[in-house]
């Protein structure tokens, strides 16, 4: 049972890896790649495609750097994306009946 | 499925939120304070304190300086290695951790200032220091535990203003033994408990 109105969800944060992902970078300040697939229990390759498509939706931007002598890339969240994972958990909430 | 608004329910919604959930304790537990350095500190503190104790006892008075100077350039070396390597390591850095470090600097100045600087240049007697480092520790562990949402750190900040004001009732001469039993119980042992928790939390980041 839910009270009112169900809210659209943002299909660019509807996938588990990419809410995932952006769950992690919202409560951080960056975080790497090694760190998501680590996090996230994904492959190198599909966690490349979404964080892809996050930032490509500008939900996510990347930063590539040096650590010592190791390239390391790393993530953050953009004021966007923290917008619209803030509407996102709005929505989610929306699908619970009221009071939970 | 990407192109357009999507639905779910009620199952699916709990899923998600649990999922966040998920996310954010791993993150919490992979960036939880290490207490490696309270550690550290706290082992080069207790030996300048004994070592306060023996010069005192053998009236080397003039040698008190350099054991707390040696010990603070020891500690400082040490902190910055070990900050520069973690720092190197770290795969995700939070902004608790980045508020902590800014504390942490913030009072290892305070301590360098008010133990060290002012009464080496005459602003107060050395009597004070004790009262003026407790102060400085209860900051410190006030406000970590409010960074880290550790009720139990904030105890030992007040625990240690609490000592702070109780020091200036004490008698000049037992103030750096009373200081050192406060030490043992407000420094030593969260740092202690804050090694322990994070090696029981830790996931490997």
């Amino acid at each position: 049972m839910t009270a009112g109105k169900l809210e659209p969800l943002d299909p660019l944060i509807h996938s588990q890896v990419r809410l995932a992902v952006l769950s992690i970078l919202v409560s951080v300040e960056n975080a790497d790649f090694n760190y998501l697939k680590q996090a996230t229990e994904t492959t190198d390759g599909n966690l490349s495609t979404h964080l892809t498509k996050l930032e490509e939706a500008g939900y996510a931007a990347v930063l590539k750097a040096f650590r010592g002598k190791k390239p390391t890339t790393t993530y953050s969240v953009t004021p966007k994306g923290k917008a619209a994972f803030a509407r996102y958990i709005k929505a989610l909430e929306s699908y619970l009946p009221p009071g939970r | 499925m990407d192109e357009r608004e999507v639905e779910m329910d009620e199952r699916q919604a709990r899923e998600e939120i649990q999922l966040i959930r998920t996310m954010v304790e791993k993150t919490r537990q992979a960036t939880a304070e290490s207490g490696a350095l309270f550690i550290v500190w706290g082992v080069l503190c207790t030996l300048a304190l004994l070592g306060n104790y023996i010069l005192d006892a053998l009236k080397l008075y003039r040698w008190i300086w350099a054991n707390w100077v040696g010990m603070s350039v020891i500690g400082l070396i040490i902190t910055i290695v070990y900050s520069i390597r973690r720092g190197r390591r770290d795969s995700v850095q939070t902004y608790a951790q980045i508020a902590a470090r800014h504390l942490y600097f913030a009072c290892g100045l305070g301590f360098l200032l008010v133990g060290l600087l002012f009464p080496a240049s005459g602003v107060y007697s050395y009597e004070a220091i004790p009262a003026l480092i407790s102060a400085v520790f209860g900051i410190l562990f006030f406000v970590l535990g409010g960074i880290f949402a550790w009720p139990f750190l904030k105890g030992i900040g007040l625990g240690w203003w609490a000592g702070a004001a109780g020091l200036s009732f004490f008698p000049v001469g037992i103030r750096v033994p009373v200081y050192t039993g406060l030490f043992m119980v407000l420094f030593l042992l969260p740092a202690i408990v804050l090694r322990l928790k994070f090696r029981r939390e830790r996931i490997p980041s």
